[in-house]
């Protein structure tokens, strides 16, 4: 029999339940990733770069994978590790991976995904840090890599859209976290139906 | 993708196993209560994604402002959306049930609003086709998963269109957009579904334990407190 949860075995819940939503976001980063990277490389050391950027990302999946499908799930502080390393390696790629890079880059589309599922798992106060930080590292890249951008208001104009989208996705996210969070207290303290 | 763990089953679960055939009609009058459910407690984060769309299309209409007569028209239907918007932001806040239809409906002009924008304003080159991962989040938590799975569908084929017939687009570079909001609906369903599973898990509980009581309240013959 179980007992009503408490705020910390729900918080638990959430990472071992909702850990199969930021494992197969990352399935399909992967995997665009690897169509986009390997279909665009024109040079042997740039495919050589895109499966040594890849492989790691596919170990560690099967690795977290293999762990949740052993209901062996992943802890809290390497789930934020991760999801974090997700973060760097994809905005490495919008900074570093052949033209067009920075704003224009194609892999920028990786970053909804990952910060969706990541809001989905933890309260807002983890998740909304963890959106901002993605949101400031796309606007870091995307301005170190051509400041004129900040002289060009149709560039400017798509930074922000960019920036607010990604934003508003995670912040989606958490507040969608909340009102799922009520409806099972909501579920869990109701009084079923005398039969 | 749902999970299923091989953990001998509950009372409750035996108990539904043990059931006449004839009683499982239970279970899809509580999927279909589930379903509207879902759509209820979705709403106010569609209501909250929209009223996103109306401020940022109001930013970026005075940011590009190119003509009177283009900022009279957009301004219009931005108005027009907010307006709507309000209607059903003030049923929210008066607990009043909207009719799923007509959430089904703003969803879909929310889309096709989104799409008009794209292809009119560059097709392929428009910076606008991220409005869809905010929009395909939402719609994916709060729709069933077969509404949401034509919704998907048709944006992704009506984008890749567009994409499509835009000179001198990269293919690769649609793929990976389409893929990337394949990606977002498939994220918002999964964790739906993941939801339903542990509300159910939580109900059940709760019976159990309400049922453990009444057992023990028999066998004592005492009421419980």
């Amino acid at each position: 029999m179980q007992a009503i949860r408490s705020a910390a075995q729900e918080a638990a819940e959430d990472i071992f339940f909702g850990q199969s939503v930021v494992i197969w976001a990352r399935w399909f980063v992967i995997a665009t990733a690897t169509i986009l990277m390997l279909w665009s490389s024109s040079a042997m050391n740039q495919i050589v770069l895109a499966i040594t950027l890849i492989v790691p990302l596919i170990a560690v999946n099967f690795f977290v994978h293999g762990r949740y499908l052993m209901e062996q799930p992943i802890n809290r502080l390497l789930l934020i590790g991760l999801s974090l390393i997700d973060v760097a390696v994809i905005t490495l790629i919008v900074a570093f991976w052949q033209e067009p890079t920075g704003l224009f880059s194609p892999f920028y589309v990786l970053y909804f995904p990952v910060v969706l599922a990541f809001a989905f798992i933890f309260p807002a106060r983890t998740s909304l840090p963890y959106t901002v930080l993605a949101t400031l590292a796309f606007a870091a890249v995307a301005l170190l890599d051509d400041l004129s951008i900040l002289g060009s208001s149709l560039n400017m104009e798509r930074l922000v859209t960019r920036m607010i989208t990604l934003a508003a996705t995670g912040a989606l996210g958490a507040y969608y976290w909340r009102v799922q969070r009520a409806r099972r207290r909501e579920a869990a303290a109701a009084e079923p139906v005398a039969g | 993708m749902s999970q299923s763990y091989a953990k001998p089953p509950t009372a409750a679960e035996q108990a539904q196993a043990e059931r006449p055939a004839s009683q499982f009609d239970a279970g899809e009058l509580r999927r279909m209560i589930d379903s509207t459910q879902d759509l209820v407690h979705g709403q106010p984060v569609i209501v909250a994604m929209r009223w996103i769309l109306v401020a940022t299309g109001l930013l970026l209409l005075i940011w590009n402002a190119e003509s009177v007569a283009m900022v009279r028209m957009q301004f219009v239907v931005i108005l027009l959306l907010a307006f709507a918007n309000f209607y059903l932001q003030a049923q929210l806040l008066m607990k009043r049930q909207v009719r799923a239809v007509i959430v089904y409906v703003a969803s879909l002009i929310d889309i096709t609003l989104v799409t008009v924008l794209v292809a009119t304003g560059g097709g392929f080159d428009s910076g606008l086709y991220v409005f869809y991962f905010p929009a395909i989040a939402v719609f994916s938590v709060a729709f069933p998963t077969a509404l949401t799975g034509i919704y998907v569908a048709a944006t992704m084929a009506i984008y890749g269109l567009i994409g499509l017939l835009t000179p001198d687009a990269s293919g690769l570079e649609i793929l990976t957009r389409l893929l990337m909001i394949a990606a977002v609906a498939f994220v918002g369903n999964q964790y739906l579904r993941i939801e339903q599973e542990r509300r159910q898990a939580a109900e059940t509980a709760q019976e159990e334990l309400l049922e453990e009581i009444r057992r023990r309240q028999q066998a004592t013959s005492r009421p419980v407190a």
